[in-house]
C-alpha cells in the first residue's frame, strides 16, 4: 500500500507540473488522491472583463439568428426555434458548453459520468406547460403532459430510496429533521407545512397564482408582492417560527436553491420555494424530482441535438456585439481566431454580469450597479472505487444530507441506473454554496484556494458520515476529485427583487437583440431559464 | 541458571502478550473493517487490561509468586491461544455478540498479561537481585521481545500461518514456559505435579486446535448450515457455499439458499416446460441470472432450441458449475454443451446494451429483498425485457411465493402487466422452499397451460400443471400496486410479507 502511494504521489507530480501549462486548472496530491479544480469560463469571463485585445476577426458569415450561449435558456431557445422550422439558426457554446448544466466523466464507463451544476428538476407544475413540452417530446413524459398528473418515464423519475439526513450519528429518512427532535418542534414544523399547502393554492386581486412557476405568472397584487420586501428570516420570526430543526431546514433550502441563507433570501422567494412547484406524476409520489447520472445534463443534450445535426452548433464564445441597420455584428472568439456573425436577431443567453461586457445596458435601463448578487458554489466530484459501509434499515439514497452542516450534502450519481450488482464505480457529487458571505470576497479566495483547501470544503459531509477527512479512509474508497468552481453561479434573490426596475426592463426589451437567462427573474432555476429561452424565441417566432 | 530462566521467560512472555494484542486486532480490522478505529481501541483496552493486572498481582501472597505465575502462564497460553479461534467461530455463529466477545477476550487475555511480569519481578527480587539491575533486565526483555513479535507477526506468521493458527503457537510457547519453569523450580513450588498435569491438558487441547484449525473453520459455518460444506469460495461479487447431507447438495449464494439437489427439478421444471412446451419453433433461449446451469439442462432438453445466452454476473459461479466433477452432475454439464453461450456480465446492464431478441426468455434473479434488487422486477426493467422478446415469444419470472409473499407476488405480476404483457400467473410445491411462485408473461393475449409434455420430466405431468395454474382460496390475488421505482412498493411488500414469515 506505501509502495502503491509513492508511485501515485510520482504520477501526481507529474501531472502536476503538466497541470501548470493547462489554465484555470490547478491538479495537487492530496493523501496521493487525484484533484482537479475546474474554473469554467473565468479565464475567458475576466479576458473580457480586462478588455484583453482581440485579433480582427478573420472570417464573416450571415445567420438569421444568433443564441449567445448554451445554456438552458439558450438551448431552449435553440431547440424551440429549430422545432418551429426556422433555419440558419447558429447556438454559440459560450464558454462553457450546457452552461450550469454542464457534466463531467471520470473514466470510459457509464458509471463515471457526474454533474458539473444542476442535478434534479422538480416535476413541472402546471403553469410550466413550456417544460411539460419539452420533456414530452424528449419522452420523459409519457403520456397527458398537460393533465394534472402526467405519466412519466420512470427511469428518469427519482427511484427510492429519495434523501435521508445524517441526524446526530445516524440516518433518518427524509430531510425534514425528526428523529430525537422535540414534539413541539416538530408540531410547528407541522403548522409551516400546513401554511405552505394554503399558500400554494392562494390567489391574489387579479385572480393569478401568488406563487407561480415561471415567476412571471404570479399575481401582480401588492398585497403578496409585499413579502418582497422583508426577509425570509424576519417572516418566518413574525409568524413565530422558533423550532431550530425548521429554520436550519429552511436555511437548507434557501441555500439548496439560491445560494444564500434565510437571512438574505426574500421573504416571498423563500416562499415560492415551497408554494410554486407542486407538480404531480401518475407513476410518482408527490415531492419526486425528475434525475439523470449526468445531472440536467441529458435534457440540454436533447435540446442542443437538433440544431447539432443541422450544422448550427458553433464553439466559441461572444466578445462583442455592435448593433448595426439590418443586423447584429457579433464577434465570436474561438481558440486563437476571431469569426463575425453578422445576424439579423441575437439572443444574449448568457448571464447579465458577462452581458454588460458586451453591450451597454444602461442605455436599455439596467444599471449594472445595481445587479442581484451572484452566489459562489463548489461542486465536488468524488469517484469511489469502493462503496463505504451502510446500515442495512437507510441505504445509500440518491441525496444525503448533514443535519446542521453548512454544507449541502451529496449526491450518488449512480442511483438511477438500474443493475443486478453494485457497479465497480460511483461518483459523489457534493454540492457546497458559499452562502453568508460577501460574494466578492468568495470569489477572491477561491481564484487562488489551493487544491487541499478545497478539499476540505469539498469533503466536509462526507468526513461526517464516513470518515472520509483521514487519509487511510479516505485513500481507500476515492480514486479522484474534480471540484468545479462557479464564482458566478447563480442570481441569488435577496429582498426587493421582485421590483427591480433594471430586470423588469430587460425582460420588456424587444428589437433586435434579446435576452434570456435565469437572471432575468433572479433566481437560478431550470424552470425560469427555458421560459426566457422560450420568450424570445416566441418573439422571433412572432 | 534458574535466573536466566526467568529472564528468558521475560522475554517469550512480552512477545506472546503482544502476539495475541496484535491478532486480536488485526482480526477485528479483517472482520469488521475501519483497521484504525478496531487497532487503537483494542489497543487501548488491551494496556489498559494490562493496568488492572498489575495492579492485581499484589493480591498475590509473597510464597505464592511462582504458583501464580505458572497457573497465569497457562491460563494466558489457554485463552490468548484459543483466542483468535473462538473469535472466528462467534462471527460465522452471529455477529452480533461478536464485539462483547471479542472485548471480553481483549481485557481478560490483557488482565493476565498484565500480572505477569510484575510476579516475575517480585520472583526475582525475592533471589535478592539488585534491585537497579533487576529492572534494567527485566525491562530490556521486554521491549526486546515486543520487538521481536512486532517484526515477526505481519512478516512470517500472519501470511503463513494466519491468525488462528498464530494464537496457537504462541499460546503453546506459553504453556512450554510454563512447563519448563515448573521443571526447573519443581522444589520451590506447592504444586509442581499439578501444574505438569494441567500444561499437559492445555498443551493437548492446544496441539488439537492447530491440527484442526481449517477443519474448525469449516465446522464453524457447518453450524450455520447445518451440514458440511464441500466447497466455499469468496468471490468480489458473492460468497459461495455448497453443502452436502447425505444425498442432498445445496447452493447457499451469501447465505441463502439457492436450491437442494432433492427437489431442484420441480424448480426448474415449472420455471422452463410450461413456456418451452408451448413453443415447438423457438429457436433462441435467453437466461438472466441461474449460472448454475440447471434451468438450462431443462432447455436443453428440446431439440429445437438451438441457442441459449446465460448472462450471469459471476465468472466463479458459472465456472464453477462448468467444471467441478460433482456439480455438472447435477447440470448434466449442461453449460459445457456447444448451443449454451455464458455471457458473464450485469444482466441489466446487458439487456440495456443487447438488441437481440430471443423466443424465450427466463428470469431467475434473486428475491426483491432490498431497493437494488428490486430494480430488476421494475417496469422500465420489464420494458427493456419486453424489446427482447419475439412477438409470439414467451417469458417467465422467478416471483417469490404467492402464498407466504402474496402482495410480493401479485406486485411483479402487475408490474408486468403495467407495461403491456398478458400475464398467465403459477406455482408450484418446492419442499425446500415451500409453495413457490411464477408468472408467465407474453406481448400476446391467450397462453394456455400445456396438458402433456414432448419431454420427459420427472415432476410435471398434465395433472401437476393443472394444480399449477390453479389458484386455492388461500392464494387468491390481492389488490397490490405496481412496482414504480419512485417508491419501490415491492420492496416494502416484501419485506412486510416475510417479516410475518418468519418470526
Amino acid at each position: 500500500m506505501f509502495a502503491m502511494n509513492r508511485r501515485q504521489f510520482l504520477q501526481n507530480s507529474a501531472a502536476l507540473g503538466l497541470a501548470m501549462t493547462l489554465p484555470a486548472c490547478r491538479e495537487l496530491s492530496h493523501w496521493g488522491i487525484p484533484i482537479q479544480v475546474y474554473l469554467p469560463g473565468m479565464q475567458e469571463g475576466h479576458r473580457l472583463r480586462d478588455h484583453t485585445p482581440l485579433p480582427k476577426p478573420s472570417e464573416t458569415r450571415r445567420v438569421k439568428v444568433a443564441i449567445l450561449g448554451s445554456g438552458v435558456a439558450g438551448s431552449f431557445a435553440g431547440w424551440r426555434l429549430q422545432q418551429a422550422g426556422l433555419r440558419d439558426v447558429v447556438l454559440v457554446s459560450g464558454p462553457e458548453p450546457a452552461g450550469n448544466a454542464a457534466a463531467g466523466q471520470f473514466g470510459a464507463s457509464a458509471e463515471s459520468a457526474y454533474p458539473r451544476g444542476a442535478h434534479y428538476l422538480p416535476l413541472p407544475s402546471l403553469a410550466s406547460r413550456h417544460v411539460r413540452e419539452l420533456l414530452a417530446a424528449m419522452g420523459v413524459i409519457e403520456a397527458d403532459p398537460y393533465s394534472e398528473r402526467p405519466r412519466y418515464n420512470e427511469t428518469a423519475l427519482i427511484h427510492a430510496p429519495q434523501e435521508r439526513l445524517w441526524v446526530q450519528v445516524q440516518w433518518q429518512e427524509g430531510l425534514l429533521p425528526h428523529q430525537g427532535i422535540p414534539a413541539a418542534e416538530i408540531a410547528e414544523q407541522q403548522r409551516f407545512m400546513a401554511a405552505i399547502q394554503q399558500l400554494q393554492h392562494a390567489v391574489g386581486a387579479d385572480g393569478r397564482k401568488v406563487f407561480a412557476i415561471p415567476l412571471a405568472l404570479s399575481s401582480q397584487d401588492p398585497l403578496w408582492r409585499g413579502l418582497d420586501q422583508l426577509s425570509f428570516a424576519q417572516w418566518l420570526a413574525q409568524q413565530g417560527y422558533r423550532a431550530p430543526s425548521l429554520l436550519w431546514y429552511l436555511d437548507y433550502a434557501c441555500r439548496d436553491d439560491y445560494g444564500i441563507g434565510l437571512a438574505q433570501t426574500s421573504a416571498w422567494a423563500g416562499l415560492h420555494y415551497f408554494a410554486a412547484r407542486g407538480g404531480e406524476a401518475h407513476n410518482a409520489e408527490p415531492g419526486a424530482v425528475l434525475t439523470w447520472p449526468t445531472g440536467l445534463n441529458p435534457i440540454l443534450q436533447f435540446m442542443q441535438q437538433p440544431l447539432r445535426q443541422a450544422g448550427g452548433w458553433l464553439p466559441g464564445m461572444a466578445v462583442a456585439l455592435q448593433p448595426e441597420d439590418q443586423h447584429v455584428a457579433v464577434d465570436i472568439w474561438q481558440q486563437g481566431k476571431v469569426i463575425r456573425l453578422l445576424a439579423e436577431r441575437v439572443i444574449c443567453a448568457m448571464p447579465l454580469h458577462v452581458a454588460q461586457r458586451l453591450l451597454d445596458l444602461r442605455t436599455l435601463g439596467y444599471e449594472p450597479a445595481q445587479a442581484l448578487p451572484h452566489a459562489a458554489w463548489q461542486v465536488s466530484n468524488f469517484l469511489l472505487k469502493r462503496y463505504p459501509a451502510e446500515p442495512a434499515h437507510t441505504p445509500l439514497s440518491w441525496d444525503n444530507v448533514v443535519y446542521g452542516s453548512p454544507s449541502l450534502g451529496f449526491v450518488n450519481s449512480t442511483h438511477q441506473l438500474i443493475r443486478a450488482a453494485k457497479p465497480a464505480h460511483t461518483v459523489f457529487t457534493a454540492y457546497h454554496a458559499y452562502a453568508g458571505q460577501d460574494p466578492r470576497q468568495v470569489r477572491a479566495h477561491l481564484a487562488s484556494a489551493n487544491a487541499d483547501a478545497l478539499y476540505q470544503t469539498a469533503v466536509q459531509d462526507l468526513a461526517t458520515v464516513y470518515g472520509f477527512d483521514r487519509p487511510i479512509i479516505a485513500q481507500e474508497h476515492i480514486a479522484a476529485v474534480e471540484i468545479t468552481l462557479r464564482g458566478h453561479a447563480m442570481s441569488s434573490p435577496i429582498p426587493g427583487f421582485l421590483s427591480h426596475s433594471g430586470l423588469a426592463a430587460l425582460r420588456q426589451h424587444s428589437g433586435q437583440i434579446l435576452f434570456a437567462h435565469s437572471d432575468l427573474s433572479g433566481l437560478s432555476v431550470f424552470e425560469e431559464a427555458s421560459w426566457w429561452g422560450e420568450q424570445a424565441a416566441q418573439r422571433i417566432l412572432g | 541458571m534458574r535466573e536466566k530462566l526467568l529472564i528468558l521467560s521475560v522475554f517469550i512472555v512480552a512477545s506472546c502478550g503482544l502476539a495475541y494484542e496484535l491478532i486480536a486486532a488485526a482480526l477485528a480490522s479483517y472482520l469488521m473493517g475501519d483497521s484504525v478505529l478496531q487497532f487503537s481501541s483494542i489497543i487501548g483496552c488491551y494496556l489498559f487490561a494490562m493496568g488492572i493486572g498489575s495492579h492485581l498481582s499484589k493480591y498475590v501472597p509473597e510464597g505464592r509468586t511462582l504458583d501464580r505465575f505458572i497457573e497465569i502462564e497457562l491460563l494466558v497460553g489457554l485463552i490468548g491461544g484459543l483466542s483468535a479461534t473462538l473469535l472466528f467461530v462467534v462471527f460465522a455463529w452471529a455477529a452480533a455478540p461478536f464485539r462483547s466477545v471479542l472485548y471480553a477476550l481483549v481485557f481478560l487475555t490483557g488482565t493476565l498479561v498484565g500480572m505477569e511480569i510484575p510476579l516475575v519481578m517480585r520472583v526475582l527480587n525475592q533471589r535478592k537481585t539488585d534491585f537497579a539491575e533487576l529492572v534494567s533486565r527485566v525491562l530490556t526483555f521486554d521491549y526486546m521481545g515486543a520487538l521481536a513479535v512486532s517484526l515477526l507477526f505481519p512478516l512470517v506468521l500472519a501470511p503463513h500461518l494466519g491468525l488462528a493458527r498464530s494464537a496457537l503457537l504462541f499460546g503453546l510457547v506459553n504453556v512450554g514456559i510454563a512447563l519448563l519453569t515448573t521443571k526447573i523450580f519443581r522444589h520451590e513450588l506447592a504444586h509442581a505435579k499439578l501444574h505438569l498435569l494441567r500444561g499437559g491438558v492445555v498443551a493437548l487441547v492446544l496441539l488439537g486446535a492447530l491440527l484442526g484449525a481449517d477443519k474448525l473453520t469449516k465446522w464453524s459455518e457447518k453450524t450455520l448450515y447445518g451440514d458440511e460444506i464441500i466447497h466455499a469460495q469468496t468471490t468480489p461479487y458473492q460468497r459461495l457455499l455448497i453443502t452436502q447431507w447425505k444425498n442432498d447438495t445445496r447452493l447457499y449464494i451469501n447465505g441463502n439458499l439457492q436450491f437442494s439437489s432433492r427437489d431442484e427439478y420441480r424448480y426448474h421444471e415449472a420455471l422452463v416446460h410450461p413456456v418451452l412446451e408451448k413453443l415447438p419453433q423457438a429457436k433462441s433461449v435467453l437466461v438472466l441470472g441461474g449460472g448454475d446451469g440447471l434451468a438450462v439442462r431443462e432447455i436443453l432438453k428440446y431439440q429445437n432450441i438451438e441457442h441459449i445466452t446465460l448472462v450471469d454476473l459471476d465468472p466463479a459461479m458459472t465456472d464453477l458449475f462448468t467444471h467441478n466433477e460433482k456439480l455438472v452432475g447435477f447440470n448434466q454439464h449442461s453449460l459445457s454443451n456447444p448451443k449454451v453461450k455464458i455471457v458473464n456480465a450485469d444482466a441489466a446492464q446487458w439487456i440495456e446494451q443487447n438488441l437481440q431478441v430471443f423466443d424465450a426468455i427466463i428470469i431467475d434473479f434473486p428475491d426483491p429483498s432490498n431497493f437494488a434488487l428490486g430494480k430488476l422486477y421494475s417496469v422500465p426493467m420489464y420494458r427493456l425485457v419486453k424489446k427482447h422478446l419475439s412477438e409470439n415469444g414467451l417469458m417467465v419470472v422467478q416471483s417469490t411465493s404467492p402464498l407466504h409473499a402474496p402482495r410480493s407476488y401479485w406486485c411483479i405480476d402487475q408490474t408486468l402487466k403495467e407495461v403491456g404483457l398478458y400475464t398467465t400467473p403459477y406455482h408450484a410445491f418446492v419442499p425446500s422452499f415451500g409453495e413457490w411462485g411464477f408468472i408467465l408473461a407474453s406481448n400476446k393475449p391467450g397462453y394456455t397451460p400445456p396438458t402433456s409434455y414432448r419431454v420427459k420430466t420427472k415432476f410435471l405431468d398434465g395433472e401437476t400443471t393443472r394444480q399449477m395454474f390453479f389458484f386455492p382460496p388461500d392464494m387468491q390475488p390481492v389488490k397490490v400496486e405496481a412496482n414504480q421505482l419512485n417508491n419501490q412498493s415491492l420492496v416494502h411488500y416484501f419485506e412486510q410479507d416475510w417479516s410475518q414469515v418468519i418470526r
